[in-house]
C-alpha cells in the first residue's frame, strides 16, 4: 500500500514566551493516508488540527518526529513534496488587489507550468467555478464563496497529488458549499489525495473515506465515518416531534426509563439511548398519559457528530481548555528534551 | 549537474515572479508611498532648509537618502502584511527555497529605491542644477545601495509577527538612528574622532560617501571600501532574517 501520508510520533510544542508558558498543541500522533482517499481530520476549535496540517504543508516545524508526504522525507528534502501539494488555508488567501486571472497566473507560474498550461488551466478552472466572467476583476470585489473559489482554484492550477483543506465550507452559502464538496469528490475521483481539516461532522460523513478525531492534540479515534458509528452503539437515539409542548416536558423525558440524555433540537426531542426498542412503549404511554399528539417518531443510529461529542465530551465548536494533564505532558517531554 | 543548472534557474525565475507580484500589489500602497517615497524627501527637505548647501552636495544627500529610506521600507511593511493576510504562506508552502523568497523580496525593495532614487537624481540634476562627476557610478552606487538597504529592511521584515506597526517601530527607529551617525547631515570631515568611528559602524556612511564619489566626485574614504562594505554588509544582513524566518516556522507565524 502506497501512502500520501506519514505521520510518525509527530509532536508540537509552542515554545514559551515571556510569562506564558509552552504549550502542547500536538502529542505523539501516528497516523497514514492512503494515495487517492478522503481523509478528514476533525476536532474542536484548539484540538491541533491546524497545526497538524501546518506541519503537513511545511509551514511549521515540528519538535519531534517524522513526515513523509508522497514518498518524501520533509525533514531531508521538502521540495519534491512541495511541488506535488496543494493547500487552502482557512481564510482565503488570495491577492485582492489583482484580478482572479492574475492570481492564477502568478500561482502557475510560482509552480513552474509553462504559459501555454497555466493558460489553459486557468481558463478551465474558472469556468468549472463559475468565475469566467470575473476574470477580469479585482478578486477585492468577490463574494466570501467567490474568493473560496478562487482560492481553491489557485491551488489545484498545478493539479497536485495531495491537497490539504482547511475548513473548506464554513460561512459559504448553500451553493457555493455544495459546489466544493462536488469539487473535492471530483478531485478524489481522479487519483488526488484530498486532507481535510474541519470541525463540520456532517460534512466529513459525507465526504471522507476515513474520518481522525483529534483531541487536546492526541489522536482519539481513526476509522471509516460508518465504523465509527458503530463503535459508538450506545449513542442511539429516539427523535420525537409533538403538537404542543408541555411545561416541564424537559424534565419528564428525562425520567423516562432508558433515557441518557435529553435533547431539544428545533422543535423535536432527541433522546439518546442504548436501546431505542425498548424505550419506545415508554414513550407511547408517556404521549398518553401527557396527553400530547405525536407528529413524528424516528429511531436515529448514531450520526458521526454523535460519535465526535463523545470522544471530544463536548460541544462542536467549542474552544477546548487545556487541561491540567496537557501541562503535565508539557513538563514531561521539556524534561526529556 | 543539468538538474542543479535547472534548478537555479526555476528559483531565480520564482523569485522573479515574487518580485512581479509585490510590485503590482503594494507599490501604491499608502504605507510604501508613507515611509518608502515621501518620508526621504520630507526629511531633506526639513534638514535642507535655510542652510547652505552647494547643489551637488544636496544632490548626493538627497540619493543616499532615498537609497536607504525607500529600499529599506518594503521589507518590513510588505511581509507582516502578507503574513496578516495569510498570503505569505502561499510563498512558503510553493516550491522554492527560503533564499529564494527572500531574493524576491529583496529586489522589490531595491527596485523601489531605484525608482525612487532615479526621480531623486533627476530633482538634482533639473531643479537644483546639479552635475554629476561620475555618471556611471551613481548608477552602479544606486543599484548596489538599494539591494544592501532592501536587505536591511528585510531583517525586520522577518521578525515573527503577523502586526506591520510591531515591525515599523522598530525599524524607523534604527533608521533615524543610522541616519544621524552617518555622515548624511554632518559630513564626515566635520565630526569628532567618536562620532567618526561610530559612523563607521553605519553601512549608511559608505552609500553616502560613495554618493559623494558620483556626484561631486571626490569622497572621504576609498571608493573600493565603500563598494565593498555594501556588498558584504548585503550578504550579511541576508544571515539573521534566515535565522528569524526558521524561528518564524518554530513559532508558528
Amino acid at each position: 500500500m502506497s501512502y500520501a501520508i506519514e505521520v510518525h510520533n509527530l509532536t508540537k510544542i509552542y515554545p514559551s514566551s515571556g510569562l506564558e508558558e509552552g504549550f502542547l498543541a500536538v502529542d505523539q500522533i501516528n497516523f497514514t493516508v492512503k494515495q487517492g482517499e478522503i481523509f478528514g481530520f476533525l476536532g474542536p476549535n484548539g484540538a491541533g488540527k491546524s497545526t497538524t496540517q501546518r506541519m503537513l504543508t511545511t509551514l511549521l516545524t515540528p519538535t519531534e518526529g517524522q513526515i513523509q508526504v508522497l514518498g518524501h522525507d520533509l525533514a531531508q528534502d521538502s521540495y519534491p513534496a512541495k511541488r506535488q501539494i496543494g493547500l487552502v488555508p482557512e481564510e482565503s488567501n488570495i491577492y485582492t488587489e489583482l484580478t482572479a486571472w492574475d492570481n492564477l497566473m502568478f500561482t502557475g507560474r510560482l509552480y513552474l507550468m509553462s504559459k501555454t498550461d497555466r493558460t489553459a488551466r486557468a481558463e478551465e478552472l474558472l469556468k468549472d467555478f463559475g468565475l469566467w466572467d470575473k476574470k477580469d476583476v479585482k478578486a477585492e470585489n468577490f463574494s466570501k464563496g467567490m474568493k473560496r473559489r478562487l482560492s481553491i482554484a489557485m491551488a489545484i492550477i498545478h493539479k497536485p497529488a495531495l491537497l490539504f483543506l482547511d475548513e473548506p465550507t464554513p460561512g459559504l452559502d448553500v451553493q457555493s458549499a455544495r459546489t466544493i464538496r462536488t469539487l473535492i469528490r471530483q478531485l478524489s475521483a481522479e487519483g488526488t489525495t484530498v486532507f481535510m481539516s474541519t470541525h463540520q461532522i456532517e460534512e466529513a460523513n459525507q465526504l471522507c473515506d476515513r474520518v481522525a478525531i483529534i483531541n487536546h492534540g492526541k489522536i482519539a479515534a481513526i476509522d471509516t465515518p460508518e465504523k465509527l458509528k458503530q463503535t459508538f452503539q450506545q449513542v442511539q437515539s429516539v427523535e420525537i416531534a409533538f403538537t404542543l409542548s408541555a411545561e416541564g416536558l424537559e424534565e419528564k423525558l428525562t425520567t423516562l426509563p432508558e433515557v441518557s440524555t435529553v435533547l431539544k433540537i428545533g422543535d423535536k426531542w432527541r433522546l439518546y439511548t442504548d436501546s431505542p426498542p425498548d424505550l419506545l412503549p415508554y414513550l407511547m404511554k408517556f404521549s398518553e398519559k401527557e396527553n400530547l399528539d405525536i407528529v413524528s417518531l424516528n429511531t436515529l443510529a448514531p450520526s458521526l457528530e454523535d460519535v465526535f461529542l463523545q470522544i471530544t465530551g463536548q460541544q462542536v465548536g467549542s474552544v477546548s481548555e487545556e487541561s491540567s494533564q496537557q501541562k503535565a505532558d508539557i513538563r514531561r517531554k521539556k524534561g526529556k528534551q | 549537474m543539468k538538474n542543479f543548472w535547472t534548478r537555479i534557474v526555476d528559483e531565480l525565475s520564482q523569485a522573479w515572479i515574487v518580485t512581479l507580484k509585490d510590485i503590482k500589489v503594494y507599490y501604491l500602497r499608502p504605507g510604501m508611498i508613507m515611509f518608502g517615497f515621501l518620508m526621504p524627501f520630507f526629511m531633506f527637505f526639513s534638514f535642507s532648509v535655510r542652510r547652505e548647501m552647494a547643489a551637488g552636495e544636496g544632490m548626493s544627500r538627497l540619493l543616499a537618502l532615498t537609497i536607504f529610506f525607500t529600499a529599506a521600507a518594503a521589507g518590513p511593511f510588505i511581509i507582516p502584511t502578507e503574513r496578516r493576510l495569510g498570503t505569505y504562506d502561499r510563498l512558503l508552502a510553493a516550491p522554492m527555497s527560503l533564499l529564494t523568497l527572500l531574493l524576491g523580496k529583496i529586489a522589490v525593495g531595491a527596485f523601489f529605491a531605484i525608482v525612487v532614487s532615479s526621480l531623486a537624481a533627476i530633482v538634482g540634476f533639473l531643479f537644483l542644477g546639479a552635475s554629476i562627476a561620475q555618471p556611471a557610478l551613481m548608477i552602479g552606487g544606486i543599484i548596489i545601495g538599494s539591494f544592501t538597504f532592501s536587505t536591511m529592511g528585510l531583517i525586520f521584515g522577518s521578525i515573527p509577527t503577523r502586526n506591520p506597526g510591531d515591525v515599523q517601530m522598530p525599524s524607523t527607529l534604527i533608521r533615524w538612528v543610522l541616519l544621524f551617525v552617518s555622515g548624511v547631515f554632518v559630513p564626515l570631515a566635520e565630526m569628532s574622532t567618536v562620532a567618526r568611528g561610530i559612523s563607521y559602524l553605519s553601512p549608511l556612511t559608505y552609500a553616502q560617501d560613495l554618493m559623494n564619489h558620483a556626484v561631486l566626485g571626490t569622497g572621504e574614504l576609498a571608493l573600493w571600501l565603500n563598494l565593498s562594505v555594501l556588498f558584504l554588509s548585503g550578504i550579511l544582513f541576508l544571515l539573521p532574517s534566515i535565522k528569524l524566518h526558521k524561528r518564524g516556522r518554530v513559532l508558528g507565524y
